[in-house]
């Protein structure tokens, strides 16, 4: 029997009961659209997070308190003091392969200015962070070492921050800003960073290291960033600074993770959260699925005569089983293409609306693809047992049925 | 000649739970080429389990059922199928034709299941429906049809695929004796073109068209008359136009 002439009984069986077809067909696009969705906004959030990181220099290292240990709680209470500024400037001096070393004393704290009151984060430092971070100013100037020296109160402010703190953000040099009850002079206004992992790193504000240890009356660094000569001597700065710190400290007290790590890491959890949300979807699609069989085994019910009567005439088991499995195969491709193009719309309007990037057509193509392989095997799966059953019955039975 | 159907001590016996009901206790039944026979019975006297054997929709419980010469009472279903798509015409009472579809589409599934190319379905149903005077209906579904009409094309579906034997179970059951008549003329006429027919009726007056009628009770042969004069359907439709202007 030709597979067109199964094609247009299908396709007139379905038209025949349309609202139900429609129903069963929405189960399966749903169950599509979601996985489709979350599949690509996962790719989306997992290349911008990861390239947002990226764009950090692939020749920085971090260097943070407490060691991490398999199963082990990261930065513990004793770890969280393991850092000083002087393990900073040890690294600095001895380290062969490195270029810039920052402390990084930071904390999240109210400061006021001109009556405006807002939480932002405060990070103390060194002035070379901005060689090390890749700062650069949109007027003014950076911190300076006299700055460090004389524990100056000098601040820098990211545009975020000068834009909520300022009514005019572009004219702020000179004015005042209130840290912890002390008046800041803004020396400089870098220019925007942008955002990672959906943190504003334009909302913060740089002073020197020494002065925040003053302030806030503590002596340890939060984190340190190390940056390597170049990339190629990311390997032997991370062996020098793990060298020098275990030699002051005495014992492995620290982490120093480099990017590519970091990257690996953080690449690795996205990757397990996007797998666990598409499982979640690929639910709905099972259940979908469970709808096509429900459906067809009412339709199989429903025309038990019509099976008689094809059998009557002529009609194989096979024949009939493809007839009924095409049905099924039928609803969930018109399912799958439709929730397709739900799931793509989904994912186009998330990504674009919340990281700024439509999803590539390289990275959704294989998706699509799985999709709607998914969806037809979906119909397989569950119509096969329906087409079944009516390629069991008997045709006397099936002739008599009322 | 060798006999279109043979029965030889057929038996049909079907199990309601844990009682075995004789629908059949023993028939031997041979039908020649070209012979048009009338089985008659009351209800429950086999007439419709006959028929489903002679069809080659069940299968007897035991003795042999020989077509065409061939013992086919242990085929497969699907082997069945084959048969039944290849050289048996059905017409039934309740015509079961598939509501959706048009009349040319009915008449073109019997040759869609033996693989028919779609040209040549399409030729053969027109031809089919021509043959019983509906190819102007060709396009209309069934339930468009008027009962006389539906008949019509459910035996053209039965010839399509040039069978050996045309089955006809109660096939004016439905109808108003006119349409009856005209179906009955239809049958006549395809039998005079050497077409072997069997039809199960419950109505002597319809029988009497026949050659022979074989008479059916209790699941046994009781009587096998040939009809000396067989009724032609034909004039009794002028005789009708007389009667009833």
């Amino acid at each position: 029997m030709d597979l067109f002439e199964s094609f247009s009984i299908a396709r007139e069986a379905l038209r025949a009961n349309r609202l139900r077809t429609i129903l069963t067909t929405l189960g399966v696009i749903i169950g599509v659209a979601a996985v489709i969705a979350l599949v690509s906004v996962g790719q989306t959030v997992r290349t911008s997070v990861v390239g947002e990181f990226a764009t950090l220099g692939p020749e920085l290292l971090w260097v943070l308190p407490g060691k991490a240990r398999e199963g082990s709680q990261f930065a513990r209470e004793e770890g969280r003091l393991s850092l000083t500024f002087e393990d900073a400037e040890a690294v600095a001096k001895d380290a062969d392969a490195v270029s810039g070393v920052s402390p990084i004393l930071q904390t999240s704290i109210e400061v006021t200015s001109a009556g405006r009151r807002v939480t932002t984060t405060v990070v103390g430092t060194t002035p070379n962070i901005a060689d090390v971070r890749g700062l650069s100013m949109q007027a003014g100037r950076f911190l300076s070492a006299s700055d460090l020296v004389r524990r100056k109160r000098a601040a820098v402010l990211g545009p975020s921050l000068a834009r909520r703190l300022y009514r005019t953000p572009a004219n702020i040099l000179g004015r005042r800003v209130i840290i912890n009850g002390r008046a800041f002079d803004v020396v400089g206004l870098l220019r925007s960073e942008g955002q990672v992992l959906g943190l504003d790193l334009d909302d913060r504000l740089y002073i020197p290291v020494t002065t925040a240890q003053q302030l806030f009356r503590i002596d340890y660094a939060s984190f340190i960033f190390v940056k390597a000569k170049d990339t190629a001597s990311v390997p032997r700065a991370l062996r020098e600074t793990e060298r020098i710190l275990l030699r002051r400290h005495g014992e492995e007290d620290f982490t120093v993770l480099t990017q590519s790590q970091l990257l690996t890491s953080l690449d690795a959890i996205l990757r397990i959260l996007t797998l666990a949300l598409t499982s979640i979807a690929a639910i709905s699609l099972v259940v979908g699925g469970i709808g096509i069989m429900n459906i067809m085994l009412v339709s199989v019910t429903e025309r038990t005569r019509e099976i008689g009567i094809r059998k009557a005439i002529g009609a194989r088991r096979l024949h009939i089983l493809t007839q009924f499995l095409i049905e099924a195969v039928v609803i969930s491709l018109v399912g799958g293409l439709m929730g397709m193009l739900v799931g793509l719309a989904l994912s186009w309007g998330i990504s674009t609306s919340l990281f700024n990037s439509a999803p590539s057509l390289g990275s959704t193509a294989p998706i699509v693809l799985l999709a709607f392989g998914f969806s037809a095997a979906v119909g397989v799966v569950f119509g096969v047992y329906p087409a079944w059953r009516a390629a069991q019955l008997h045709p006397v039975e099936a002739l008599r049925y009322e | 000649m060798t006999p279109v159907v043979a029965l030889r001590e057929a038996t049909k016996i079907y199990r309601l739970g844990k009682v075995d009901v004789p629908a059949l206790r023993g028939v031997g039944l041979a039908i020649e080429p070209g012979e048009f026979v009338a089985i008659m019975g009351p209800s429950g006297s086999g007439k419709s389990t006959l028929m489903n054997l002679l069809g080659c929709l069940d299968r007897p419980t035991s003795g042999t059922y020989l077509f065409g010469g061939h013992d086919v009472s242990q085929l497969s279903d699907d082997e069945l199928a084959e048969l039944r798509n290849r050289r048996i015409g059905f017409v039934f009472q309740t015509f079961n034709l598939l509501p959706r579809l048009s009349a040319l589409k009915n008449v073109e599934m019997p040759m869609v299941y033996a693989g028919v190319s779609r040209a040549e379905r399409l030729r053969r149903a027109q031809a089919a429906l021509e043959r019983v005077g509906l190819a102007h209906r060709a396009s209309h579904a069934p339930p468009e049809l008027s009962g006389g009409e539906q008949q019509r094309v459910a035996i053209a579906r039965a010839l399509v695929n040039t069978p050996s034997i045309l089955l006809a179970d109660e096939p004016t059951g439905n109808l108003d004796s006119r349409s009856g008549e005209e179906i009955l003329a239809i049958v006549q006429e395809l039998n005079a073109q050497d077409m072997t027919i069997a039809m199960v009726t419950h109505d002597r007056d319809i029988a009497e068209h026949s050659q022979r009628i074989i008479h059916l009770r209790d699941g046994r042969l009781v009587r096998d008359e040939m009809v000396p004069r067989p009724k032609q359907a034909r004039q009794e439709l002028i005789d009708l136009a007389v009667v009833s202007p």
